[in-house]
């Protein structure tokens, strides 16, 4: 059974994983327009137990991507400076649907693996059964 | 019918690999986006088999040398598939045929432990 166990922490680690760049990337999606907003980034790591792989995923810390902030001409904006213009973010909106596409996709592929797991077990159950 | 626990044991065993081969494809899965990670993968059962088989010893009388006879655990391999610019083998197309040919070598494992438990029990007259 430590096989089994194994496999659904690990695919359950998966599935929380990219949850969480799921939620990153909503958050980043909702702030496109915030002036000055820099957009968040966090990082996969494979987990290490008492020095050896476990095989599951670690999100690493949240990082703020550095690059520059668009400028963004608006005269009449409350936050612009003498040439009219002020910070927007630095959210690009094709770089976020595409990450949010692909953790979809990689968050079905660790509920699928979840799911026939749990049939295998279940399986060796009904051998119990009768 | 002594002899055919071997069946039992034999059937078991191909369940047990098939569970170390599902717990490798759910790492693989779940770490599918991680920089760096290198896939690993155990081969099919009958392999691991074959393998076991040629290296047993002959035993003529009860008191020899003898070598386990249940078939071990399979060791993982890495795979040799080309990583991705962030230096990542694991490719989920062939993950998922992993998985579905580790699901039916289990239930096959299971269909066959039921049977042979079948005839015991018919043998035994329940």
């Amino acid at each position: 059974m430590t096989d089994f166990s194994q496999a659904l922490s690990a695919a359950s680690s998966g599935m929380r994983a990219q949850a969480a760049r799921l939620r990153y990337t909503s958050e980043n999606i909702a702030n496109t327009d915030t002036p000055g907003y820099h957009r968040k980034t966090i990082s996969f790591q494979a987990e290490v137990e008492n020095g050896r792989p476990s095989g599951a995923v670690v999100t690493g810390p949240v990082r703020l991507d550095q690059s520059d902030l668009a400028t963004i001409y608006d005269p009449s904006h409350p936050l612009a400076d003498e040439n009219g213009n002020y910070d927007g973010s630095n959210v690009n909106l094709l770089f976020e649907i595409a990450d949010a596409r692909e953790a979809q996709r990689s968050y079905e592929a660790n509920l699928k693996v979840f799911d026939q797991i749990r049939q295998m077990s279940q399986g060796l159950m009904d051998l119990l059964r009768k | 019918m002594y002899e055919s626990l071997d069946l039992f044991q034999t059937s078991a065993a191909m369940a047990r690999h098939a569970g170390a081969r599902q717990a490798l494809v759910a790492e693989n899965i779940a770490n599918a986006d991680t920089p760096g990670f290198r896939a690993r993968a155990i081969g099919a059962f009958s392999e691991t088999y074959q393998a076991n088989a040629v290296q047993a010893m002959r035993t003529t009388r009860a008191g020899h040398l003898r070598a386990d006879a249940s078939p071990s655990a399979a060791r993982p391999v890495m795979t040799d598939d080309e990583p991705s610019p962030n230096g990542n083998s694991v490719s989920l197309e062939q993950e998922m045929l992993n998985g579905v040919e580790v699901a039916r070598e289990h239930s096959r494992a299971l269909a066959i432990y039921k049977h042979a438990l079948g005839i015991i029990r018919t043998s035994l007259g329940r």
